[in-house]
């Protein structure tokens, strides 16, 4: 009984300690300098843009080739997404706008409401950056830039890289959980990465590796 | 309206004619394309979206043998192949330095490209369950595929255009809904050369 008591305890030092750690680890990620701001959006294409995508889908066991095209407005925080097979054919063809997501086309098995949103929120993800000024950004010793932003009802988004080593942006849901993982290497031209690879944990589990085949302003 | 009601009856009559034409010159055309047995082809792909201010251009190969075996191969931008022989359609994408079958549902939304392509290469433009076909004598002589109910939600009509050599194709025009336009154009074609018939089995 009294070594029962003893773990209690020692699991509620632990409990409070390890809590205690995580308040800490919070107020001592203080706000960066403004000079830092800008780099949390060094990632995203600032200016409108065109441009077409190799896309190597890997889901369950199958995988799946594609050409991606698409058309960004970053100030209207507009984007139109295409999906072409290797033959040329639109598959899909959607347009995300303030107001929601307006689907043009859509082939199955690219014809669900759910796969139109899952794919504009990918794409998003990549290309947009996330809406409003990052809660808490800097830069670690290494030059690393760290950035991240709170979203609708507690989800969170967080950047992490440089232009040497590449970016990590990860999506988290209300739980603190990576719904989403994106990696972006350089070169980066007319603002997007060369090549991009996103991985999606929740709902649905599926890789998509990203490279660039064109870039028009 | 005198003017509008000349170039109608203009239009007409060339409707009109090519269709009076299209009986005689199509058996012409069909003798033409009984004597292929294989061919083999290198494309190249231009595709035009009203999104693009520049098209697309993609690169490849294919493989053909009477009366149903075909490999359609890109190599660029893309690198995908797509196999038909008999019923048997298999599609594969190669990624991480190896080929990976397509997953299924991909599968069954080309397996009516290649069947139509299939029939192209046999002049057998009247088996197409999707298009109705015309003839134009040209020069360059061409058959133009008119999309049926449904397909035309994807395409608005295809026009092949014939080489001079016979039962050769030299270029395919793909006209969509919106405006977008794919040109196919063929070159260094070989008719009845020998190849291995496992081009139609394995990517």
């Amino acid at each position: 009984m009294t070594r029962r008591r003893g773990l209690d305890i020692c699991l509620l030092v632990f409990l409070i300690l390890s809590s205690g750690c995580g308040l800490i680890s919070k107020t001592t990620l203080k706000p960066g300098s403004p000079d830092d701001l800008p780099g949390c959006y060094a990632i995203f294409p600032a200016e409108p843009w065109v441009s077409v995508h190799r896309l190597e889908a890997t889901i369950g066991g199958g995988s799946s080739s594609l050409l991606g095209v698409t058309k960004g407005e970053p100030s209207e925080r507009r984007l139109q997404s295409l999906l072409l097979s290797p033959e040329g054919f639109i598959l899909f063809d959607a347009e995300r706008r303030e107001n929601g997501i307006a689907v043009r086309k859509a082939v199955a098995p690219f014809d669900s409401p759910a796969f139109a949103r899952g794919l504009m929120e990918d794409v998003t993800l990549i290309f947009l950056s996330p809406q409003g000024v990052p809660v808490i950004w800097g830069r670690e010793t290494d030059g690393t830039m760290f950035c991240n932003w709170e979203g609708h009802n507690d989800s969170r988004t967080e950047i992490k890289g440089s232009m040497d080593s590449g970016w990590r942006i990860l999506s988290r849901d209300k739980y603190g959980e990576v719904i989403k993982e994106v990696v972006l290497n350089g070169p980066f031209v007319n603002g997007l990465a060369s090549r991009v690879e996103l991985r999606a944990f929740k709902p649905a589990t599926y890789r998509i590796r990203i490279t660039l085949l064109q870039a028009f302003p | 309206m005198k003017r509008f009601f000349f170039l109608s009856v203009l239009i007409t009559v060339g409707l009109f004619s090519a269709e009076i034409t299209s009986a005689q010159d199509l058996t012409s055309l069909k003798e033409a394309f009984r004597n292929i047995r294989s061919v083999k082809a290198e494309f190249l792909q231009n595709r035009s979206l009203q999104i693009l201010t520049k098209p697309l251009f993609s690169e490849g190969k294919l493989f053909f043998y009477t009366p149903d075996s075909l490999r359609w191969e890109y190599l660029s931008p893309l690198r995908s192949v797509m196999l038909r022989k008999g019923n048997t359609i298999q599609i594969y994408n190669f990624s991480d330095g190896v080929w990976k079958p397509e997953i299924a549902h991909a599968v069954e939304s080309r397996q009516m490209v290649l069947a139509e392509i299939s029939h192209w290469f046999q002049g057998r433009f009247a088996e197409s369950k999707a298009f109705k076909h015309l003839y134009s004598p040209g020069p360059p002589e061409r058959i133009i595929l008119l999309s049926g109910e449904g397909i035309n939600r994807f395409i608005n009509r295809i026009e092949i255009v014939l080489s001079v050599r016979p039962g050769v194709i030299d270029r395919v025009e793909i006209e969509e809904p919106g405006g977008s336009r794919t040109s196919i154009e063929f070159k260094n074609v070989e008719i009845n050369s020998g190849f291995s018939s496992e081009v139609f089995e394995k990517p």
